[in-house]
């Protein structure tokens, strides 16, 4: 055998595409579909055949706002985020009062650390959603903005079963990453693994995780809950990093797996392993002035507090502190509180 | 290439495979008018292309592939146009095997075209799945006689033309020379070091004082001296790690490098040696290029034009280096004879470097509190 095919990936189902240029009812499940898969597994080809049935509808001078909605999904999980907010204003300027696009509006600014501009997208959100998810989007940002301990309340005071599906998992993520902001990892992990429990294809959640365990040394246990997700590349770093503390002999393969994976994507251009390239340069390829540029990159792309650590990691790694500047400065602007970036926080 | 081996590749691979977006690997090699090289495309896409899991079962055999080459090949032929001038070049497909690549089994094609003229300008429209994935690209090497230059194929830009003797080797270029000059400026370590070894070359030691050189000509020799012998020890090491001939931890040398600014400035308050500060420049000159390396490899040295990026930021580092020395040289030679100089700026500044690279020193030796 030379290849198994993942589901919804196959020729035949490929053939009769002929009738997604014409139906809406259609076109809108099947491109969220192949979305949804490629958040479940991390493939980055789902995401292209979601592209492909949406392109046909973009290409009409009247575009519906929901597939410039899906599309600036597609944009926004290939790290393409201006390009992204680009298609949500578009979208919003058709229909002014869309939740799913002043939602993902908001996600957009929040990962480019623009949290003023997140925190209105989320009060027009606000007008047209569940009170819940209105809660995690202000909460979430003013946890990021100077409100840690009083937005970690709000949201673990959220009833887990009266929330809404699409939130259930959300409420957990974000509980789970502020108690790691807060220096709980004890608390970190409870939240991660029970928001695994409802969501075992959140990667994002699971990544978190593994990262929670490594902090703590728990190697072993970090191999364990990766099993099984080693084709995804956030994935796989983590393992590298857990098997060189193990010692683990197949370390130098899954090293050279992830080296050769970061190459191509390099060739081609693509930013959205950038950070992961950065962390694997420092953590296990100990290449700290590489690390370094590579997280410079990743900054200028995003802004989530995993993207100030990084760097901030990388600039000390490399003996040039002063290069993470400008990492110190958004730390202090925005009054991020992360027990993460303490250490770093003083200027070189 | 890798062909031949996938065999045993496939045994050691695993389960491990990662996932990256979909890309075709497309090789050619001009030569007159003949064009030789190879296309990859993953089993996956071939199977969205032209559908090979004839059984539907959801795994590709080779079987299944072999059976459904044909269709495969005429494929490829409808979406790979080569041409030169605007004239068609006529496009030959061999038969096809298969090589593991990170993301998967790729089926391999060799391929061959005749132009109708010698190729100087060549024309590649790449389609591949461009209604079924267009986030597909072909990443292309192209290489003739010493020329390699690499390029992405497809997406918005499914028609590309390269000059394929004449590449665009000057953007290249002056991006390297500017990262050369940019590093110089930036990285102080370096220019500390050379300073440390310059401050006291328009001075003469005589006994236990230091006294200026009566005229340019000594001066300027032992400026030349030291910047020559500093350009050719970090040019040799620089090409050496950046080629991955040699390669040290990069703590180690960021220390000696640091440790080397201290020998030198100390030098210059306790003079031992004074008359051969060439070789001090040489010595750790050497140490000095790996230095460089490391930055260099942040950058990466593009593929097709290795050599000629790594002379650009050789080039960029001289030129760096150069427009201190002249900047700061000919002031020093100026006041060489006052005492404040002799006395205090020498001595002094010497000083201040080696309490500086002292501290960097022990951060980048002493190993990072947890």
């Amino acid at each position: 055998m030379l290849a198994e095919l993942p589901a919804g990936a196959r020729h035949a189902s490929f053939a009769n595409r002929e009738v997604t240029r014409t139906r809406l009812d259609i076109a809108l499940p099947l491109a969220q579909f192949y979305i949804s898969r490629a958040r479940a597994t991390g493939d980055l080809r789902f995401l292209g055949y979601a592209e492909a049935i949406l392109m046909p509808w973009m290409s009409r001078p009247d575009v519906p706002t929901a597939v410039l909605v899906l599309h600036a999904t597609v944009l926004q999980s290939r790290h393409l985020f201006d390009a992204s907010l680009t298609e949500l204003d578009r979208a919003l300027a058709k229909t002014p009062d869309d939740p799913q696009a002043w939602l993902t509006r908001a996600t957009v600014l929040r990962v480019l650390g623009r949290y003023q501009e997140a925190h209105v997208s989320c009060e027009r959100l606000a007008a047209a959603a569940d009170p819940a998810i209105n809660t995690l989007c202000t909460q979430g940002l003013s946890g990021l903005t100077g409100h840690l301990p009083e937005a970690y309340a709000a949201i673990a005071a959220l009833p887990q079963q009266a929330l809404p599906p699409e939130a259930r998992a959300w409420r957990y993520s974000e509980l789970g990453e502020m108690a790691e902001r807060l220096g709980d990892d004890t608390a970190a992990e409870h939240w991660l693994r029970q928001g695994l429990a409802v969501a075992p294809d959140d990667f994002y959640m699971r990544a978190a995780c593994a990262d929670v365990l490594l902090r703590q040394g728990r190697a072993a246990q970090t191999l364990q809950l990766l099993a099984g997700y080693e084709s995804m590349e956030p994935m796989l770093l983590r393992i590298a990093i857990a098997q060189r503390m193990l010692h683990d002999g197949s370390s130098a393969h899954t090293a050279d797996l992830l080296a050769s994976a970061f190459n191509v994507e390099q060739q081609r251009g693509d930013a959205v392993h950038r950070r992961e390239q950065a962390r694997f340069l420092l953590d296990v390829s100990a290449q700290p002035a590489a690390a370094l540029a590579a997280a410079r990159e990743n900054w200028q792309v995003q802004r989530e507090p995993e993207d100030l650590l990084i760097l901030l990691r990388a600039a000390q790694a490399a003996h040039q502190p002063r290069v993470a500047q400008p990492a110190r400065e958004f730390l202090r602007a925005q009054k991020l509180q992360d027990a993460r970036l303490a250490p770093y926080e003083a200027a070189p | 290439m890798k062909r031949g081996w996938w065999v045993a590749l496939l045994c050691w691979m695993g389960a491990a495979q990662a996932h990256i977006s979909s890309n075709g690997f497309l090789v050619l090699h001009v030569q007159g008018q003949e064009l030789t090289g190879s296309l990859e495309l993953a089993v996956r896409d071939v199977e969205l292309a032209v559908g090979v899991d004839t059984n539907h079962d959801g795994k590709v055999t080779w079987g299944e592939l072999r059976a459904n080459a044909p269709q495969l090949l005429q494929y490829v032929a409808q979406h790979l146009r080569l041409s030169t001038e605007a004239r068609a070049c006529v496009l030959n497909l061999g038969s096809l095997q298969v090589n593991e690549r990170v993301d998967g089994t790729y089926v391999w094609l060799p391929l061959s075209a005749r132009c109708p003229q010698a190729i100087g300008q060549l024309g590649i429209g790449y389609s591949m799945l461009e209604d079924i994935d267009p986030s597909h690209r072909g990443l292309l090497t192209l290489t003739a006689g010493a020329v390699t230059q690499s390029e992405v194929l497809g997406g918005t830009r499914p028609n590309a033309t390269f000059e394929v003797h004449s590449p665009a080797t000057w953007r290249t270029f002056s991006a390297y020379l500017q990262a050369g000059i940019w590093h110089i400026w930036s990285g102080i370590d370096h220019l500390l070091f050379l300073l440390s070894l310059l401050l006291p070359a328009v001075l003469i030691r005589r006994g236990r004082h230091w006294e200026p050189v009566s005229a340019a000509r000594p001066a300027i020799f032992s400026i030349l001296k030291v910047v020559t012998a500093f350009t050719l020890a970090h040019s040799i090491t620089l090409t050496l790690a950046a080629l991955n001939v040699v390669r040290l931890p990069s703590r180690l040398t960021e220390s000696v490098i640091a440790a080397s600014i201290v020998v030198a400035a100390l030098n210059n308050i306790f003079p031992i040696v004074t008359d051969s500060r060439a070789r001090i420049a040489f010595a750790f000159g050497l140490l000095h290029g790996f230095g460089f390396a490391s930055v260099l490899a942040d950058m990466g040295l593009p593929s097709g034009a290795r050599l000629i990026s790594l002379l650009a930021f050789n080039l960029g580092i001289e030129t760096g280096q150069l427009a201190v020395v002249l900047g700061v040289m000919p002031i020093v030679y100026l006041v060489r004879a006052s005492l404040v100089y002799r006395r205090a700026i020498l001595p002094w500044g010497s000083a201040v470097i080696a309490a500086i690279a002292l501290v960097w020193l022990l951060q980048r030796a002493l190993p990072p509190v947890a």
